[in-house]
């Protein structure tokens, strides 16, 4: 039997939960209704009351799309997150917080690192199994985008190759993130430390101009609003060494010379084969000179921490909108106190009382579906909305389309509240004919 | 079919056991157009409630023909109703939002599919009869006396045997009043309907064959009269 499931495409399994989830809502429907056509009726009493079955509807909607659209939007998080990180299979830095290295090298988050000496990085470089090693230099910025320095072979890894433009020849030259606001030709003075985007302190300004020769195309990650410029330029404008002996001239990028390497937090390292970089990782964690790790696996970590919160959202979520739904079926149950005559007439004409307990359940439960579609629209509509505000804010791109699990959410909380709508129908059924007729 | 009521030793109490109407004998020939009058709280809506099946707790027998529409299950009493007795109120009691054709057809939304077409067909015929509009979206706009028409002609669509109105021309002007009242026991006289109705209106009652007073409960007069303007 498990092996049967297990050997179903992944989506035919979905659709399934999702059909196992309805499977109550629609046995009860065909239990209630069977043999009746009560359809006349309910909307009858949905254009009797169409203010508040509006309210209602509304309520259930807002209720189900902000639980449809977090969910959503924590998963296009994670997938956007984890996206962002795919470029940066190993990193290498001096021992410390794994988590805090990775917001800084992976996602330009600013922190103040120590730094890897020339000798390691010469050695990294020169590894046989290494394909790229791209050091990092972070601290300035202009008008809120961080200034990266770093070799001209990580921009090309980095944007597939996608380039307009050229990439740097000399330390004042720099290639911008498709974010960026500046164009091609653009002169510009970084400014020391993170600025803000209309920042005018003009005396933190460093004495260099810089000209924008190249734009990436675009990752959908914070890279995108990222200056790169050769890592040589960082190190000048702090009257550093360049990483080159005076004899190499004006010489940019790798190799560097582990004399006037000044260091670095962080270096991305990539290799052909996967199994080097465990090899690599293995061998650069060393106590107290380096730490290497995968920026996949930190995040993987995160995301099971993250997990256990999530699962508690979707809980709580679905507690909500039971909640929610428990209180419009209270708001149907004062309602349909007012069709008590109609229904007992409808009884006194000889209505089974199936009959009639299919009309009050049929149209509290018309008011919870409508509502709970209109939720999915909802959802979709807050996570589209959520994901802008934090690929605004993070410069990750997040897409959180709904997905199976919000569809089960609903398809669940369709059933449940199917199931509590038996409720409202059932206390007009039991009130006697006769006194619902005097009513 | 035609069917004859015989109540014995009928006896309906308050929640607090007062006695709302104690009926020791009363019978009633197929056909037959009976009103029931009395002050108000005599006990008229609690008898017509107890000769429809409708009315819980109380003692004693109510037969309409074999059938003990007092003791008989609630699934029994039901069936019972819904092919034998069609219901008249004062205040009409239709659905508001639904059209006329579909008010006076409503039992079409519960019986047995293959019943519902004919059922849709004789309401449909009734409105004709009784001059209803049939164009109308809804019955929101009509007078009281085309509503209670609808409502005559609901209770007439399943071809009842057995007709009951509670006060069914109270809440009408005196001309419309007269005329559902000619309307009502027209149909019911061509249709061999027993008629059952409980009013204060003269006019009504003087359509009756017999006109039954309620006093405190009991019945204290039981007079048969000559039919009239019918």
């Amino acid at each position: 039997m498990f092996d049967l499931w297990d050997g179903l495409p992944v989506t035919v399994q979905d659709m399934l939960v999702a059909l196992l989830l309805l499977a109550p809502a629609a046995l009860i429907g065909l239990a209630v209704i069977r043999g009746f056509a009560p359809g006349p009726l309910i909307r009858a009493m949905i254009g009797r009351f169409f203010s508040a079955n509006v309210l209602f509807v509304l309520l259930i909607a807002v209720s189900v799309g902000l639980g449809v659209g977090l969910i959503a939007q924590e998963r296009g998080l994670r997938h956007g997150t984890a996206h962002a990180a795919d470029k940066f299979d190993l990193v290498v830095t001096a021992p410390g917080s794994e988590l805090t290295m990775m917001m800084a090298a992976v996602y330009l988050q600013p922190t103040d690192a120590p730094l890897l000496d020339g000798a390691t990085y010469a050695e990294l470089a020169g590894h046989e199994n290494v394909a790229l090693a791209a050091p990092l230099a972070f601290g300035d910025s202009y008008r809120g985008a961080p200034l990266v320095g770093t070799i001209a072979d990580f921009a090309r890894y980095l944007s597939s190759d996608r380039i307009e433009g050229r990439l740097w020849q000399t330390s004042s030259e720099a290639v911008i993130g498709a974010a960026v606001p500046l164009q091609i030709e653009d002169r510009f003075t970084p400014a020391h430390g993170m600025t803000g985007p209309h920042s005018e302190e003009e005396d933190e300004d460093h004495d260099i101009d810089l000209t924008v020769v190249g734009r990436l195309g675009v990752t959908g990650t914070p890279w995108d609003r990222a200056i790169l410029v050769p890592i040589e330029t960082i190190w000048e404008v702090h009257g550093l060494a360049n990483g080159h002996a005076l004899a190499a001239g004006d010489q940019i990028g790798p190799p560097f010379d582990s004399e006037f390497f000044p260091g670095t937090p962080a270096v991305i390292v990539r290799s052909e084969q996967l199994w080097a970089n465990y090899a690599l990782r293995s061998q650069f964690t060393r106590d107290k000179q380096t730490m290497a790790f995968f920026p996949g696996e930190v995040l993987a970590r995160l995301y099971s921490v993250i997990g256990d919160v999530r699962q508690a959202m979707e809980i709580l979520s679905l507690v909500s909108q039971i909640l929610v739904a428990a209180s419009v079926l209270l708001g149907l149950f004062i309602l349909t106190n007012q069709l008590r005559r109609h229904m007992a007439l409808l009884r006194a004409l000889g209505a089974p009382g199936r009959f009639v307990f299919a009309v009050i359940w049929g149209y509290a439960t018309s008011l919870l579906v409508i509502g709970a579609m209109l939720g999915l629209a909802v959802g979709a509509g807050a996570a589209a909305a959520l994901s802008e505000i934090v690929s605004r804010q993070t410069g990750i791109a997040i897409s959180a389309p709904l997905g199976w699990a919000e569809i089960h959410l609903v398809a669940g909380f369709v059933s449940v509240s199917v199931f509590l709508a038996l409720y409202p129908a059932y206390s007009v059924l039991r009130s006697p004919v006769a006194t619902g007729l005097r009513s | 079919m035609s069917v004859s009521l015989t109540i014995t030793d009928l006896v309906a109490r308050d929640p607090r056991g007062r006695i709302l109407l104690s009926v020791d004998a009363l019978s009633c020939e197929p056909g037959q157009a009976i009103g029931i009058r009395g002050p108000s709280g005599a006990g008229k809506s609690t008898l017509l409630m107890a000769i429809a099946g409708i009315l819980a707790g109380a003692e004693g027998q109510v037969k309409w023909g074999d059938v003990d529409i007092l003791t008989a299950g609630q699934s029994a009493r039901t069936a019972f109703r819904a092919s034998n007795i069609g219901l008249i109120f004062q205040d009409f009691l239709l659905f508001e939002e639904l059209s006329p054709a579909a008010n006076a057809a409503i039992a079409a939304l519960f019986l047995p599919a293959k019943q519902r077409r004919g059922l849709r067909q004789r309401a449909n015929e009734q409105l004709l009869r009784l001059n209803i509009p049939q164009d109308a979206r809804t019955v929101a706009s009509f007078s009281g006396g085309e509503r209670q028409r609808v409502a005559i002609a609901r209770a007439l669509a399943n071809d009842p045997a057995i007709l009951l109105a509670d006060e069914p021309t109270a809440s009408l002007d005196r001309d419309t009043a007269n005329r559902v009242a000619d309307d009502l026991t027209r149909l019911a006289r061509a249709g061999n309907k027993t008629l059952i109705t409980v009013s204060h209106d003269h006019d009504l009652l003087s359509r009756m064959d017999r006109v039954l007073t309620l006093t405190d409960g009991r019945i204290t007069n039981d007079s048969r009269q000559e039919r009239a303007g019918v």
